[in-house]
């Protein structure tokens, strides 16, 4: 009996110090008097965190564990990635993170901070590990990865780590408040890239696009089931200059089908700017063609 | 005897105040609540509930009902195409102290690409007549409308029900709305 409570007590006293130790990973971002959100401290004077619940605005007040105040300026945002960064004057800086790996069933710690600059902790396991995905906004997240924990909303944004201290990434809301993971590997591509341009550069075509089925009557001449309505234009965009109307239904960019979302925005990444595409598309019971230029996605 | 047993009231006059950046959105929002029956004060502080519109900074420690926007803090969370059935269904859920949360807001959050199933992908034409029963068109006047019979209106409407998996229009409108704001990307 008393040998399993020491488990248990030294379960707890590894928890409370990894806790205390997370403290010179973490900031709290103040968004309003009353609300605020964490930060992960990535590299000296460099903090990330989730994009998605950053309000607008250049900078913000963070506070590190002991109560010290700063202002902290944004770097870059990346809505794709949900990554944003923000620099800081900062006394100390904390060690390099060891990224790490994981499979559904480990054991994690997600660490927040409260109004005052202090990490808040969570407890729980790894309930799924995918491989990369992409998000609605079309970036290119490495692994999927879900925890169990709850999350109070302002603990988004800070660090999630195993059982070892490595470092699995970056806490952030999904849908229906389900907690996924930003892995390391992703910040680690997205950062460097934020400090440099202040945003990723992605291709743009200009339009807004819904996904309908084909008439039967046109399936063979379109070789797919479904493609993408164009809902609206961007003026002067490369999809209206090329002379697409509202109520075309694209069926292929570049030769990517537009059937699976995933093939047509990896045609998107920044390599494709100023890249000349074929669009395919039906019209009035017709398929036609045009050619568009990509050009790079204005930062909204 | 429980609270629950004490007799409703006709219906209470609720105070509103409306905040947004667009005046003509403002404006317009402020003519359905009067023609609704509801009180619109200018000031925050007088009023039960706020509606706030899109993007704003908060004022008050009041209860809030906001129209699409990041806010998820509010009381009343409603996208921004929410119609005056649910904006008024809202405003008196937040006044008596309740949540409210439409499913659009449920799903907010960092999402994953949506690879649309063709099978419950509907038509151009599908996608026409469900924007115009939107309207509250009857299957005649969407009939006249589209220039198709009434027949064909009949034949699309059971697709469209098939393919969202509803049984009445309200549920098919309702549907419909989220799968406009849920389906549409911007390349």
């Amino acid at each position: 009996m008393s040998e399993q409570a020491d488990i248990l007590t030294q379960l707890s006293t590894a928890l409370t110090r990894r806790v205390a130790s997370a403290n010179s990973r973490i900031v709290t971002i103040r968004l309003s008097a009353d609300r605020h959100l964490t930060g992960m401290l990535w590299q000296p004077e460099i903090v990330v965190t989730s994009e998605q619940s950053i309000s607008r605005g250049d900078e913000f007040e963070v506070i590190t564990a002991g109560g010290t105040t700063t202002t902290a300026k944004i770097i870059g945002r990346d809505p794709a990635t949900n990554i944003a960064a923000l620099r800081f004057v900062q006394p100390a800086s904390p060690a390099k993170p060891v990224a790490s790996a994981t499979q559904a069933g480990a054991l994690v710690l997600a660490v927040g901070a409260n109004a005052l600059g202090y990490a808040t902790a969570r407890l729980g396991i790894v309930n799924a590990v995918e491989p990369e995905w992409y998000s609605s906004h079309g970036g290119r997240i490495d692994q999927r990865i879900v925890l169990d924990i709850d999350l109070a909303r302002n603990e988004e944004g800070g660090p999630v780590f195993d059982a070892a201290g490595g470092l699995l990434g970056m806490s952030t809301f999904g849908p229906r408040r389900q907690v996924l993971v930003i892995p390391t590997a992703t910040i680690e591509r997205v950062v460097p890239s934020l400090l440099k341009d202040g945003r990723i550069a992605r291709g743009w075509l200009g339009v807004a696009l819904r996904p309908v089925a084909v008439p039967d009557a046109l399936g063979d001449m379109a070789g797919q089931p479904s493609g993408l309505m164009v809902m609206s234009l961007s003026d002067g965009g490369p999809a209206a200059s090329a002379g697409i109307f509202a109520g075309d239904i694209l069926l292929s960019v570049d030769g990517a089908s537009t059937r699976r979302m995933r093939n047509l925005t990896a045609r998107l990444g920044a390599d494709s700017i100023g890249r000349k595409v074929d669009l395919r598309f039906i019209r009035s019971g017709e398929v036609m063609s045009r050619l568009a230029t990509i050009t790079e996605r204005p930062t909204s | 005897m429980s609270n629950a047993a004490h007799k409703l009231t006709s219906r209470v006059l609720i105070r509103v105040a409306v905040q947004g950046v667009n005046p003509g959105r403002r404006q317009a929002l402020s003519k359905m609540l009067v023609d609704a029956g509801y009180l619109v004060s200018e000031a925050a502080d007088a009023a039960d509930v706020v509606l706030v519109d899109g993007d704003c900074p908060p004022t008050e420690h009041k209860p809030t009902v906001v129209l699409g926007a990041g806010d998820r803090d509010a009381m009343g969370l409603l996208p921004a195409n929410a119609d005056a059935s649910q904006i008024d269904a809202a405003l008196r859920a937040v006044a008596a102290g309740l949540i409210v949360r439409s499913p659009v807001a449920c799903e907010a959050g960092f999402s994953q690409l949506r690879e649309s199933d063709a099978q419950s992908l509907l038509t151009q034409r599908e996608l026409e007549v469900l924007s115009v029963l939107i309207e509250g068109l009857t299957n005649k006047a969407i009939a006249r409308r589209l220039n198709i019979s009434l027949h064909t209106v009949k034949f699309h409407i059971e697709s469209v029900f098939r393919k969202l998996g509803v049984r009445t229009r309200a549920e098919a409108v309702a549907k419909a709305l989220d799968l406009r704001h849920l389906e549409t990307i911007k390349l």
